[in-house]
């Protein structure tokens, strides 16, 4: 230990290692933050009451596009509670803050599925009273007992989506409709196709397109879905999850891997985009709502959370924010235009070829990373 | 000495202790004072994380949350796999390449501001290229994105002309002229300001001898601006090295870079905190070694503008 001595403190190696995170992942963060466009709404409300911790004080950390200043504001005059918003662009992003401490005073936070598994393996996340949250029972079928949290005990879902292709069939002129089209037509579509930036979305797809669970860890199986790819590489642009729109609606792209949430907001302004889920299935992402284990005010949290659930008050957010609810009530009421779209609410047969990602064993992610490395790289 | 032994030692001690003090105390006192603030910044700033980023490397797989694994180099070990050569030795490459491209193209733009533009005109030309900087790289980078994309500003105005369009984005080329964009005003300060105290009573004396303007430039300027060579090229070496966005932005599917690695090691699936730490102690060891270069051959002078 001779940094120990160096500092001149006697720090047990625990300790040495926390600090460790504290001040590298705040290095990186700041750098993220930067680099990355990382915002804050903490700016657009007057008070910033995030650390205080009193009843009437609440600060969330979510990811950009599921709040905005009329929710807050909302939020306010229906319980009195005034609101601040820290968003971030990664779950990992927001699992380094909260494991390094710099989260403390977030008393609300949007993991997604597998991330809340990770976070309830790790101890982050405190179990959910359920007696104090209603409407429970009026959530779709699907998420009563979701597998990334059985019977929502430390999470509730907030809104969910797929994960496919958008394009305009017309400048693409052919029809797509799974992995093994875009394969097909390598050809005509030279630098032409982005991907996801994340691993487990991309390789997970192109297992399930081999007919395998996109939560393998047969080597094999990712071996595979590498191959494949990896002939695949001179199609590809680039693996980015946002950024391709511009380039889509101008046709230097044709083909992009995208979340359904992001799909349908370009969709919703060029009308003749379509989003395709492939025929083998793909993610079918969760985002929930947690509170962590180290929340100041878990009693504005139950509110919060209970604001999202009652149909009454969520439902003006979710058709402002255009994004898929899991609440059958609140679903029911939105309008019909919303109801029908079926890139935010894809048909059950499709929906039944999907899965959800689910955390892996260290080793198989290894795996994964080493397979996602070399594809990012050769 | 013979008039202190008969005083009273008292004496001696009331007389010569107090002004005794500042003076042999200050010596030290004095720049420790003037350092400290500095000092504190680079201690818990820089050294402290460094050698927090040095233990978390020298911990196989260290993933936050997990209880460590005990001291080893394991880490290192995993970075001579072929998989990450490859991404060091391409980081390398794109490094190399921007500092030759930006030594090509900052020499006769120094040159020429320096030596052949109107002396009044110097600052104000030195200026307008060093103005990129003050925009944000991210800015810059999707600036590039908008000239080199296919139906971009670039293709746009070879179509005007008649020529043949590019395919530049998301391929090398575009890292090229991202980064070489990026750092070619440090190339250009560093050259200025060696080219400025170029001698130039060597230059006449070449002329009067004889030499053809190209053996001068070739035997007397070149020579002379070596070290401010060196010093710019270093310089852009180490910027380039750890560039993250122009890779990330305009390289396209297969433009892995250490500092892309190092940022999907910490915050991507893997959470591998321990190989994400050994890569950035590479990275740091590459550059101090850089820097260690640029203080023994370069021009310390012009590269502390």
């Amino acid at each position: 230990m001779v940094q120990s001595k160096v500092l001149g403190v006697s720090t047990t190696r625990r300790r040495f290692l926390t600090l460790a995170g504290v001040s590298a992942s705040s290095l990186l963060l700041s750098n993220c933050a930067r680099q990355m466009g990382g915002s804050s709404d903490r700016a657009k409300t007057p008070n910033n009451p995030a650390a205080s911790g009193s009843d009437k004080s609440l600060a969330v950390y979510s990811w950009a596009n599921y709040s905005d200043p009329a929710l807050i504001e909302s939020f306010k005059a229906k319980t009195g509670i005034q609101t601040t918003v820290d968003t971030y662009d990664s779950n990992e992003t927001m699992l380094a803050k909260l494991q390094a401490g710099g989260g403390q005073n977030y008393s609300i936070l949007f993991p997604s599925d597998y991330m809340a598994t990770q976070m309830i393996t790790l101890g982050l996340l405190q179990p959910l009273d359920l007696s104090k949250l209603a409407g429970l029972d009026q959530l779709m079928a699907q998420w009563k007992n979701p597998t990334y949290d059985p019977g929502n005990a430390h999470s509730i879902p907030a809104t969910w989506g797929t994960t496919g292709f958008i394009y305009d069939p017309e400048r693409l002129g052919f029809e797509l409709k799974s992995w093994e089209d875009l394969f097909a037509n390598q050809a005509k579509l030279g630098r032409k196709v982005t991907l996801i930036n994340d691993v487990r979305e991309v390789l997970g797809s192109v297992i399930k397109a081999q007919g395998h669970s996109l939560n393998t860890t047969d080597t094999a199986q990712v071996k595979a879905a590498y191959e494949k790819l990896a002939g695949f590489k001179p199609a590809i642009a680039n693996f980015i999850t946002n950024g391709w729109e511009d380039q889509l609606a101008s046709g230097d792209i044709l083909v992009s891997m995208a979340y359904s949430s992001d799909a349908q907001v370009l969709m919703s302004e060029q009308p003749n985009l379509t989003y395709v889920v492939p025929e083998s299935g793909s993610s079918i992402w969760t985002d929930t709502i947690a509170i962590p284990k180290t929340a100041p005010n878990p009693e504005a949290a139950y509110t919060w959370m209970n604001f999202f659930l009652n149909p009454e008050t969520s439902v003006d957010l979710v058709t402002r924010l255009r994004f898929a609810t899991p609440n059958q009530a609140t679903y029911a009421k939105l309008p019909k235009e919303l109801q029908e779209n079926r890139t935010l609410f894809p048909p059950d047969a499709v929906l039944a070829k999907c899965e959800g990602i689910a955390p892996l064993p260290d080793a198989a992610t290894q795996i994964y990373d080493q397979y996602w490395t070399q594809l990012t790289s050769a | 000495m013979q008039r202190l032994t008969p005083r009273d030692p008292s004496e001696l001690g009331e007389v010569n202790r107090p002004p005794a003090r500042p003076e042999r105390d200050l010596p030290w006192l004095q720049p420790l004072l003037l350092l400290a603030p500095a000092g504190l910044w680079l201690l818990l700033l820089l050294v402290l994380p460094s050698l927090l980023l040095l233990e978390l490397s020298l911990i196989p797989g260290f993933r936050l949350g997990q209880a460590p694994a005990a001291y080893g180099i394991g880490n290192y070990v995993t970075l001579l796999d072929p998989l990450y050569l490859r991404v060091v030795g391409r980081s390398l490459f794109y490094a190399c390449g921007t500092t030759l491209l930006c030594l090509l193209l900052g020499f006769p733009v120094a040159y020429w501001i320096t030596l052949l533009a109107p002396r009044r005109w110097r600052s104000l030309l030195l200026l307008g290229f060093v103005l990129p900087l003050w925009t944000s790289s991210l800015l810059r980078a999707y600036a590039w994105i908008t000239i080199l994309r296919p139906s971009g500003v670039l293709n746009s105005f070879l179509g005007w002309l008649h020529l043949p369009g590019q395919t530049w984005l998301n391929s090398t080329p575009a890292i090229f002229i991202g980064m070489t964009y990026s750092f070619l005003p440090y190339m250009v300060l560093i050259l200025s300001a060696t080219l400025e105290k170029l001698d130039r009573r060597l230059l006449e004396a070449a002329a009067d001898l004889g030499a053809k303007p190209s053996q001068t430039f070739w035997q007397v300027t070149l020579p002379q601006t070596l070290p401010g060579i060196a010093a710019g090229g270093l310089l852009v070496f180490i910027s380039a090295l750890g560039d993250f966005v122009v890779p990330d932005l305009l390289g396209g599917s297969s433009s892995m870079t250490v500092s892309r690695l190092v940022y999907q090691q910490f915050l991507g699936a893997t959470r591998n905190w321990g190989l994400a730490s050994s890569l950035s102690v590479l990275l740091m060891v590459a550059v101090g070694a850089a820097i260690a270069l640029l203080l023994r051959f370069g021009d310390r002078k012009s590269a502390s503008f």
